[in-house]
């Protein structure tokens, strides 16, 4: 639904640089890997969290 | 047991920090490691009063998301099990943010501003009022200060020869730090993490270093790592000169 | 204990004889509103 605050495996806080992976790597036309790498989300656990994730508020907001 | 111990920083960052132990046991290394999981007290949000949520979150599900956003702990100035009161009041259509979140106290406040809580659409609001407690992370995940701390055997390379000529040479990954012949201390980074890449044509034997530990530090942001390292430490301190103290009598 | 008729959305008075039925439009289906009291939730 909304992004994880923080990553599941190792608790790193990922939820900081969502908004900024979801303009550039997202809905921009960067390279994720390059976008991760440069936000400094550098385990492979932490970059699923962004990689793998997708906004859900849109979905079920109509139904109240 | 009085050992010296001799610490060699690598690499130090405000949230993240790489150094060398020497003159350590396993299990005081591991020690220090559980120390700074679990014993350095950090604050975390506990109880939220919601006035108003008609987001589509649940209110528990939202509390859970507080829970986790790390808060600036200035460690002098507070006792464990003390709190904070934190506010938030955010009106959509607008996405609530952790930055968003007002403290009585302005020594603690969110670590990280640009955490999403919720987003919110047109009519839709958050209101709530919650208290932050001072708690050490053997209580819940969510207080412990260090994240992803972690230790290995250092290792030394050293070269035993020439690699057959003809031989497609593997790669041979390491990762962390290493220990030169010369004694020098390299971060396996420098060379893409693989000994081929260093040692061209070179035929390796990788030891552990007796006694001495790799420490990969990182803070959640609550506090530097120095200070998570030094809490730790003073934890550790202060627990055996207890022990001591209850043995002697 | 109050609910509110999700098609007239009215907001209807439940008694124990009456059924589940909106007075108004005679719809079957109610939603419970949210109490306007605060809510204090423990974080676990």
């Amino acid at each position: 639904m909304m992004i994880p605050v923080r990553c599941f495996t190792c608790g790193t806080v990922v939820g900081e640089h969502w908004e900024e992976f979801k303009a550039r790597a997202k809905e921009g036309d960067e390279d994720p890997a390059e976008v991760l790498d440069e936000l400094g989300v550098n385990r492979h656990c932490c970059r699923r969290m962004m990689v793998s994730h997708t906004d859900l508020v849109d979905v079920v907001s109509p139904y109240q | 047991m009085t050992n010296e111990f001799d610490v060699e920083i690598i690499e130090r960052d405000d949230r993240s920090a790489l150094f060398v132990v020497r003159g350590l046991t396993p299990a005081f290394a591991n020690g220090i490691r559980r120390a700074m999981v679990a014993d350095v007290p950090t604050f975390s949000i506990d109880t939220v009063r919601f006035v108003e949520n008609s987001s589509v979150m649940f209110d528990e599900m939202i509390g859970l998301r507080l829970g986790l956003v790390p808060l600036t702990t200035p460690l002098d100035d507070f006792e464990v099990g003390e709190t904070v009161t934190l506010a938030l009041d955010v009106e959509g259509p607008a996405t609530a943010y952790s930055g968003d979140i007002e403290t009585s106290v302005p020594e603690v406040v969110p670590a990280d501003e640009n955490i999403p809580i919720i987003e919110l659409k047109e009519n839709q609001r958050l209101e709530f009022e919650a208290d932050a407690v001072l708690e050490s992370g053997k209580v819940h995940a969510k207080q412990q200060g260090g994240v992803a701390v972690g230790y290995r055997h250092l290792q030394r390379i050293e070269v035993v020869g020439d690699a057959p000529e003809f031989d497609e040479q593997e790669p041979n990954i390491l990762r962390g730090v290493i220990e030169t012949e010369d004694g020098e201390l390299v971060v396996t980074d420098e060379f893409d993490n693989d000994l081929t890449q260093r040692y061209p044509g070179k035929e390796v034997e990788v030891v552990d270093v007796p006694d001495t530990f790799v420490f990969d530090v990182e803070t959640d942001g609550s506090f530097t790592v120095d200070e998570l390292v030094l809490r730790a430490i003073e934890s550790i301190d202060a627990r055996a000169a207890e022990l001591e103290e209850k043995v002697s009598v | 204990m109050s609910y509110k008729c999700s098609r007239c959305k009215r907001d209807v008075e439940l008694d124990e004889y009456g059924g589940v039925r909106c007075p108004y439009c005679g719809h079957r289906v109610l939603l419970k509103e949210r109490a306007r009291t605060v809510k204090e939730v423990d974080v676990e």
